[in-house]
């Protein structure tokens, strides 16, 4: 037996998990439909903009409704957000509070609890709506989590080492969760030899705060590349909104350039890489009207940077968890906004795009120069000596230096680069597009103005 | 001059966190920021260890009173004599009396108490505490 088979017997053999099936689960894969795969729907969908909203209930009857509710409203990729406690891995408390959810007909976790529920009752719900769902949850170990969601019939699982601990943890080991997420990747491509590839998705929108694109997309290629290297065949980057049209156009431009040509350079060109875009991610106006043209405008940026995925906000964000109702609509607008644009020409800003892309590659450059024997290491050393550097990460791994605000076009730039690896020219030109005065509370000032440049 | 700073309590609010870290260190603080979900032990042991002269609690969920009201305790120590205790933030759970709330803290054993208040203006009255102090 593998060392990796032994893992996985052990993983499994939890007692919240009943009897995993591991051949049973091999042969659901391979006779799957062509239609819960994502990485088919990619491939057959060209040119298209899939909509995916958010959303996750503690029940299975809610979550059935919400699922009925999303497709007959046009939705193409369905979401499973999954609970708190499960994330945590503690899933006697996701049991407790599913139980209390069931008898007293309220939600009491935050998410679909799918360990708890099983794969095989899950695998019927979404074998029955015949269409693609992505594992949307946040979890550091999520070596069982991932191992149900596949067995479910969710064939498209989000997260990474980096972008499901910097934003939210403040002391889980980053050297675990690098070695927990290789154990996902290795699980994920041994899948998807089967049948088409089981999709990855690394969360760009990170902090959602101020994080200048460098550090966007030198995560997103990062994950990326310890993602292929373990034989996984299609991956989705991503990035959120950042508040300037200006630069969700670039930052996809060299997002996607930069992703390829990375491939590329470790042997793994074959793999198919995508584009996702994240509606708006930071604070929402209390004003629903606001919120109506700010995810309008966000779906029309989808449509501009040609984005293969949208992952959709609602008009109830600064409310609280949106109900299926907020959510339908959301998608038709976005659906409806997505329709008419057809035919844009390509907008070009070749200086910014070539800025970006020296960034990226001086990043990159500090982090294949970094002495460990291994890629993951070769990131986690550059995370722990601020090469890479997060604003407003609760991390204390995060090197917390760099510092960002927005130009006069509501561009992030870098205001203090802390440890980039940037050279003169690169951060020459963020610092020419700023002109902050010497007063140091005006950096504080311009810093919480532009956190709630939404508002 | 030496300042420990960070969120007490289950509070992961990092934003004003890294506001407050910046400000600080723009006027000349040096700064030990623990971070969010520190516990009051730990702000007390990072006292100690960096010999601070002031400590910084902020909290913004509103349930730093369970966790702060035994600051008199850590006060009465021999090597805390010197310290200027502040804390600030958004100290009560739902709408809270600034009146009553400052003088609840000052009795838990703050020297300094800020409820709701300007972050920029705060640290001026700090730094002019703390030129008094002296």
């Amino acid at each position: 037996m593998s060392l990796l088979q032994r893992d996985r017997e052990i993983i499994l053999s939890n007692e919240y998990v009943d009897n995993f099936d591991f051949a049973e689960a091999e042969d659901f894969v391979k006779n799957a439909s062509k239609d819960l795969f994502i990485s088919h729907k990619f491939k057959t969908n060209k040119g298209k903009t899939l909509v995916q909203p958010r959303g996750g209930f503690p029940t299975y009857e809610k979550m059935y409704a919400l699922y009925d509710q999303f497709t007959s409203g046009d939705v193409d990729v369905l979401p499973m957000t999954i609970d708190s406690h499960t994330r945590l891995n503690d899933y006697g408390s996701a049991a407790k509070m599913l139980r209390l959810s069931e008898e007293t007909e309220t939600d009491q976790l935050n998410g679909y609890p799918l360990v708890n529920h099983g794969y095989r009752i899950t695998r019927k719900m979404i074998t029955h709506f015949n269409t693609p769902v992505s594992l949307r949850h946040g979890t550091p170990d999520a070596r069982l989590l991932v191992e149900l969601a596949i067995a479910s019939g969710a064939f498209e699982i989000e997260g990474g080492p980096i972008t499901y601990i910097l934003p939210y943890s403040k002391n889980f080991p980053q050297d675990k969760a690098f070695l927990y997420w290789k154990h996902v990747e290795r699980v994920t491509a041994k899948y998807s030899e089967l049948n088409e590839p089981i999709n990855r998705e690394s969360f760009g929108p990170l902090t959602a705060t101020l994080v200048p694109p460098c550090i966007t997309i030198v995560i997103q290629i990062a994950e990326m590349l310890l993602s292929l290297e373990e034989g996984v065949k299609s991956f989705s980057v991503s990035f959120s909104q950042t508040g300037s049209i200006n630069q969700d156009l670039v930052t996809s431009k060299v997002l996607r350039k930069s992703a390829k040509k990375y491939a590329q350079k470790i042997g793994c060109g074959d793999a198919m890489i995508n584009l996702v875009y994240h509606q708006w991610m930071g604070a929402f106006p209390r004003d629903k009207h606001k919120s109506d043209s700010l995810i309008n405008t966000g779906a029309m940026i989808a449509g501009l940077v040609g984005a293969d995925k949208i992952i959709t906000k609602t008009r109830a964000e600064a409310f609280g968890i949106p109900t299926k109702e907020d959510n339908s609509q959301a998608v038709s607008n976005v659906k409806y906004t997505l329709n008419m644009l057809q035919g844009i020409p390509n907008f070009v800003d070749e200086e910014e795009e070539e800025n970006l892309t020296r960034q990226v590659d001086e990043i990159f450059e500090a982090i294949f120069n970094d002495k460990a024997d291994t890629l993951w290491r070769k990131v986690f050393n550059s995370i722990k000596n601020g090469i890479i550097d997060v604003p407003f990460s609760p991390h204390i791994i995060n090197n917390n230096e760099l510092i960002t605000v927005r130009d006069d076009f509501k561009n992030i730039r870098i205001y203090k680069k802390g440890k980039l690896p940037l050279s003169e020219k690169s951060f020459k030109y963020e610092q020419s597009k700023l002109n902050l005065g010497a007063n140091p509370n005006s950096v504080v000032n311009q810093i919480i103005k532009d956190i709630g440049v939404m508002l | 001059m030496k300042v420990v700073t960070g969120v007490v309590g289950n509070d992961i609010h990092v934003v004003a966190n890294r506001l407050i870290d910046i400000s600080l260190q723009s006027r000349g603080f040096e700064v030990f920021n623990l971070g969010v979900n520190t516990y009051l032990e730990e702000f007390i042991d990072a006292v100690v260890e960096t010999d601070a002269d002031v400590l910084l609690i902020s909290s913004l969920n509103g349930e730093a009173e369970g966790w702060c009201r035994e600051l008199y305790r850590f006060k009465d120590q021999d090597n805390l004599k010197n310290v200027i205790f502040v804390i600030g933030g958004n100290l009560s759970v739902g709408e809270g009396d600034e009146s009553q709330i400052v003088p609840k803290f000052k009795e838990y054993g703050f020297d300094l108490v800020f409820h709701q208040s300007d972050l920029l203006e705060g640290l001026d009255t700090l730094e002019a505490f703390v030129k008094e102090d002296k």
